[in-house]
């Protein structure tokens, strides 16, 4: 899915872009955050990135209501008659005939209750953010992560931004579920430094239901990117009670040692923790893990730790509870230790 | 008895033995712990026994945590005795005949485990008076139940007996008149006071009106190569000198007089030392505290005249000098100088020769920060309420950094005083590191795992931006180059400058507001806090630059800026100068003198320009505050013309009543706003300081040097906030204005919203280098961010790329569970506070409930 904007440019619709990110990759790093995904996973955090389309979040307990402020009605291009309102604050525009698109009102509020989810940005856009804080990727090996819902669901687009950023020498990353053509993913990879991905269950059945794909396309993705010479880091978003059982990660670690022969830079046991719920509420979606109850801290660390233990000791993968551990790429990079005692 | 002291060639190659080593253990520090060793992030309270010396953690056991202490009237007698024995006597000689006196008759002590000896004529934690000062306020203050505690002053307070409440009220009648602060208010006039803390507070100068200046380090390695016998002869040997037809051989006689009686007043109070150690050894039935007591004699005998021969002799030589000092000025700040380089050879040849272990010199530094924090100082009930638990105030050690050839000169004792804080986690000292370009990777980390325990210390400095900002004051290129950090902010050549650091604040963001409504305060009403003393209420205060309502071109209100700061600086000059005036007239420092640079050789008493460098440094406040207030004037009333000049002043004047919605609009992340990398408002923030800056830099001072402007606030931005109206920048009347270098922080929310690297680019397109009294900037970071290896390093790296862009000094809040349950009570006050959630970083308040308080559960995990 490629997006232009008026002029015929390629654009990128992205839901966030985020400065000093430090664990989704080595070093300090911008991630960018793009929207639409190929799943629908139960336990999704970001429901905003689900969806292909711009569309409006509301945020009633931010609205300061139309009496006190009113910015977002003297904004509207339509003199404000798209705009619903109840007692506590907005709640809603009404589609269709009246509202027009503008984003006026999202791009004027000042306590951000109108959250306009999905802006179109051209290369030139998102490499000025990026190049802002080149110094400090220089410094740590850092660079950009593109991260999502999926990032290749703009592959086209993905390819471009990956491109203006080798030719500036800044190190990239690509965070992708993988559940895409495999022909997407080969074309982006020549300007990926490092992929991390996921894998989620590794029963086709169980992740199908978990995920609303079933994970053959992923698997075949992740051994074609070890062929073609990728670091990969993989993650594991251990969700207690769905994937959390020790048969589930022994099956995942064997498939990490036995295909992709261990050679990988980490694998990342990632703890779960509900937290969509206002982004859910926002969206006026049903959040599918709405009653899902979040362990005890002192249950999920236990949990972590000791799985990771065992594919360390059993499989000889290099498995880690957390993404807070330094990667093992970006020491040999840094180079800038003198030697220890 | 007394030893010749090493010639100053001597003295030169004996430094260069000891310092060649310096670029040789800089990568393998050998300190008492390994130079990477983790305490964990963010657990700055209170450990058990955080030493892994016995005879620290029973001294710590039995040390107060709290600056609650007890009025000590000792010495407020001894000096008014001596005074009255010297009736029409010159000033300074009456100077000198009252320290002698305090030094000759003070009370001592030494107290149990310790190894040190130095206290100020009193008990741990008394705090004597100082009547030269101004003795009205702590008389009233008892009279009126605001001295000891109460509903009024629940922490630094201060208890005192009848007997001391009845001997100091029998002092009153002599210092009446007879003070700085009665001689200063002779010499102004209302035009100065209208905008000081006499009248509306545009500008603040009352420190030194109410006591003495400090702010200076002593030069040690002088005082090393002397002893105070070979000081006593350079003054004898200097007033042998002196041409009689000289006319002003009188003045420097009179003056090397006070500094001789001063001088033998110090070997003596050293000998009483002596003397109290060995009648303790006396009555003493441990056999091996007998044998310590024997040694802190013998050593004190040695330094009462001699050059100090050993480390422990240097150390007890600083430790009492600096005590003396304190008792002589009643300055805040008087500084350690740089501990790690005066200190080594005495570290170095104590190793070679046997002399002492590594173990046992860490032992006594771990002694000495212990000692700095039993000393305290008298504070009135207003002051601490910006400036609490402040001890004795402004204690600065320096260690790392270039020596004076501008090689970095890192060494084992760098490593031992950072680790003597972590054994000791006290507010004191308070610790600078410098950091250059060049810095050794063993020294980051080491204090990247200080920082990360969470207690506040140390402070990072940046030779790459204080050296060049000194150069452009004059300062020789090696004094620059081995400058040390003073009290809070102020980088200072130890020994050789009397730099009159932090003796005043001007708001600059007042200033806007005068410069923006043709000179009047936006509300000036009997509601204003000040209208009582104000001699500008009801009238117009400053220029008349124009009004907002009526500027046709964002240029004229920068003009109106620039003009009104003109004004303002000239009124604070004067102010200042007026009490430089009277320092000089009525307390000069006789026994400071010859402890500084050339005093002695210059006939001249340091507070008249005896020493070698003379500046006076005021700072701006406000700084981000002014910056947003321009940047929001030339968004929405020029660029945008959203609202017009009339309609922003009429919403400021009534406090925002009335206009919520542009309340939220001005506090938005929709206007420019300084701390986001964000150059419109950036540059605009630029100018806010710059032209603060070039008012008052390098106007004359009153003895014999320029002025230097400083850029932080340390905690008078919430001072100023009380005394001012609404602001632009969307600042609610009374609120604190911006701190140091930092962004606005609003009820409504906090105006940075980037992140720390969009925080770092901001603030460094400041010009740091042109503020010489010093800048600031706090950062602030949870735990979680700093966990682990990765936490570390990239924590490493902001602060590298933060030195490379050329920001001065960082100071760190690493927040713990309280502040970040705070941060849920008041998340408008922490919209910066960023946290690591899981899989990536965002900020604490943004999070919901839940999560935050499973993030408040985890902040001393490390693999999250």
């Amino acid at each position: 899915m490629l997006y232009h904007d008026k002029e015929g440019r390629p654009v990128g619709r992205v839901t966030n872009i985020q400065r000093y990110t430090i664990h989704d990759g080595p070093g300090i790093r911008t991630e960018i955050f793009f929207k639409g995904c190929t799943m629908h996973c139960l336990w999704c955090s970001n429901p905003e990135t689900i969806r292909p389309g711009r569309e409006l979040g509301f945020y009633p307990s931010k609205c300061m209501t139309k009496d006190k402020c009113g910015w977002c009605i003297r904004a509207c291009s339509q003199g404000g008659a798209p705009l619903v309102f109840d007692s506590e604050g907005l709640i809603a525009v009404t589609d269709g005939t009246k509202c027009v698109g503008c984003m006026r009102c999202a791009d004027v509020c000042p306590n951000h209750a109108i959250k306009s989810w999905g802006e179109d940005k051209t290369i030139e856009e998102l490499m000025a953010v990026i190049r802002a804080d080149e110094s400090f990727y220089r410094r740590t090996g850092g660079g950009v992560t593109l991260n999502g819902g999926e990032a290749l669901v703009q592959w086209e687009f993905v390819r471009m931004l990956l491109q203006a950023c080798r030719e500036e020498g800044i190190n990239t990353c690509v965070e992708s579920a993988l559940c895409v053509p495999m022909e997407h993913m080969e074309a982006v990879l020549p300007y990926v430094d490092l992929l991390i991905t996921d894998i989620k269950h590794m029963d086709p059945t169980t992740h199908e239901t978990l995920t609303g794909q079933s994970n053959r396309q992923i698997l075949a993705n992740i051994r074609r990117a070890f062929e073609l010479g990728t670091k990969l880091v993989i993650r594991t978003p251990v969700v207690h009670g769905y994937n959390s059982d020790e048969e589930n990660i022994r099956r995942t670690g064997a498939f990490l040692r036995d295909e992709l022969k261990g050679n990988i830079v980490a694998w990342q046991l990632l703890p779960y923790r509900r937290m969509g719920t206002e982004k859910y509420e926002s969206l006026r979606r049903q959040y599918p893990f709405e009653d899902y109850p979040t362990p005890e801290r002192e249950v999920w660390e236990a949990e972590l730790l000791h799985l990771a233990e065992l594919m360390r000791a059993e499989y000889g993968l290099p498995a880690v509870a957390g993404s807070g551990s330094r990667l093992e790429l970006d020491r040999e990079e840094k180079g800038q230790k003198s030697d220890p005692v | 008895m007394t030893q010749i002291p090493l010639t100053s060639e001597e003295n030169i190659a004996r430094n260069r033995d000891a310092y060649r080593h310096a670029g040789e253990i800089d990568t393998h520090p050998l300190a008492v712990e390994p130079w990477d060793k983790e305490w964990g992030v963010a657990i700055s309270g209170n450990t058990p026994e955080p030493s892994p010396f016995p005879r620290i953690n029973n001294i710590l056991a039995i040390t107060k945590k709290t600056t609650n202490g007890f009025v000590a009237p000792d010495r407020a007698e001894l000096v008014t005795e001596a005074y009255r024995e010297h009736p029409g006597e010159p000033q300074i000689l009456k100077c000198a005949y009252g320290i002698a006196n305090v030094l000759d008759r003070s009370p001592l002590y030494i107290f149990p485990h310790e190894l040190i000896v130095g206290c100020l004529g009193c008990d741990k934690k008394g705090a004597p008076v100082h009547p030269e000062f101004g003795l009205d306020w702590v008389v009233d203050e008892m009279r009126d139940g605001l001295m000891d505690y109460s509903e009024e002053r629940t922490h630094d307070y201060f208890s005192y007996t009848e007997d001391t409440q009845r001997r100091l009220e029998a002092l009153r009648e002599f210092w009446h008149g007879n003070t700085v602060e009665d001689m200063t208010n002779a010499m102004l006039g209302d035009e100065e006071l209208k905008g000081s803390h006499a009248g509306v507070g545009v500008f603040f100068a009352d420190a030194y009106i109410f006591c003495g200046a400090g702010h200076l380090g002593l030069d040690y390695e002088r005082l090393f190569r002397l002893g105070f016998g070979g000081i006593l002869r350079l003054i004898e040997s200097t007033e042998e000198g002196l041409n009689p037809a000289d006319p002003d051989a009188l003045r420097k006689r009179t003056f090397l007089k006070a500094a001789h009686i001063t001088c033998e007043a110090a070997i003596r109070h050293v000998l009483r030392y002596a003397e109290l150690a060995e009648r303790t050894a006396d009555g003493e039935k441990d056999e091996t505290r007998t044998a310590e007591l024997r040694k802190m004699a013998e050593n004190l005998r040695v330094i009462s005249v001699q050059p100090p021969q050993t480390f422990w002799q240097a150390l007890q030589l600083v430790n009492l000098a600096n005590c003396m000092i304190h008792m002589e000025c009643n300055g805040h700040s008087i500084s350690y100088g740089r501990f790690d380089r005066y200190m080594y050879p005495y570290y170095l040849r104590d190793l070679e020769s046997g002399e002492a272990t590594r173990e046992q010199m860490q032992e006594l530094i771990e002694n000495f920060f212990i000692k700095i924090w039993d000393l305290n100082k008298l504070r009135n009930h207003v002051l601490i309420k910006t400036f609490g638990n402040g001890g004795i105030g402004g204690p600065a050690l320096t260690v790392g950094g270039v020596d004076e050839q501008g090689f970095d000169s890192t060494n084992d004792l760098t490593f031992m005083v950072l680790d003597a804080h972590v054994h000791t986690r006290l507010p004191c000292p308070w610790l600078a590191v410098r950091m250059h370009a060049d810095t050794p990777w063993e020294l980051k980390v080491k204090t990247a795992n200080v920082i990360r325990l969470g207690t506040g210390e140390p402070k990072i400095f940046n030779d790459d931006v204080a050296i060049p900002s000194m150069l452009t004051s004059h300062v020789d290129l090696t004094d620059a180059r081995n400058y040390q950090v003073v009290g809070c902010v102020e980088p200072d050549v130890s020994g050789k400058s009397y730099g009159w650091k932090d003796c005043g604040h001007m708001n600059i963001a007042r200033v806007l507001e005068l410069a923006v409504n043709d000179g009047y305060c936006y509300h000036c009403t009997r509601e204003c806090p000040r209208w009582a003393q104000c001699a500008g209420a009801g009238k117009r205060l400053g220029l008349a630059t124009g009004s907002l309502e009526t500027m046709k071109t964002f240029d004229e209100v920068l003009e109106a800026y620039d003009r009104q700061m003109a004004y303002w600086c000239d009124r604070q000059v004067a102010l200042l100068n007026a009490v430089d005036l009277a320092h000089q007239a009525v307390r000069p420092l006789p026994f400071l003198s010859i402890l500084m640079d050339c005093c002695v050789e210059n006939g001249t008493d340091v507070t008249m320009g005896g020493t070698k460098y003379n500046f006076t440094g005021p700072q701006g406040v406000g700084i981000g505050t002014a910056g947003d207030g321009l940047s929001t004037i030339k968004q929405l009333v020029f660029d945008e013309k959203m609202v017009t000049g009339k309609e922003l002043l009429d919403a400021v004047k009534a406090n925002w009543e009335g206009y919520e919605a542009l309340y939220a609009y001005v506090n938005s992340d929709r206007v420019h706003h300084y701390g986001n990398d964000d150059d419109y408002a950036d540059r605009l923030t630029r100018f806010a300081m710059d032209t603060w800056c070039r008012h008052i830099e390098h106007r004359k001072n009153a003895h014999g040097g320029f002025f230097q402007p400083g850029a932080y606030s340390v905690t008078v931005n919430v001072a100023h906030g009380q005394n001012q109206w609404a602001s632009i920048d969307g600042r609610k009347a009374f609120e604190p204005v911006s701190d140091c270098m930092g962004a606005v922080h609003t009820k409504c929310c906090s105006h940075d919203v980037n992140g720390p690297s969009a925080i770092c680019k901001s603030v460094t397109k400041l010009d740091h280098a042109r503020a010489t009294n010093g800048t600031l900037l706090n950062w602030k970071f949870s735990p979680n961010t700093l966990v682990g290896e990765t936490g570390r390093d990239n924590f490493i790296a902001l602060m590298d790329e933060y030195i490379r862009r050329k920001g001065m000094h960082s100071q760190f809040t690493v927040a713990n569970q309280e502040t970040l349950l705070a941060a849920q009570k008041h998340p408008e006050d922490y919209r910066d506070l960023l946290v690591r959630v899981a899989g990536y970083s965002a900020y604490f308040v943004e999070l919901n409930r839940a999560l935050q308080d499973d993030i408040i559960g985890r902040t001393s995990l490390s693999f999250d």
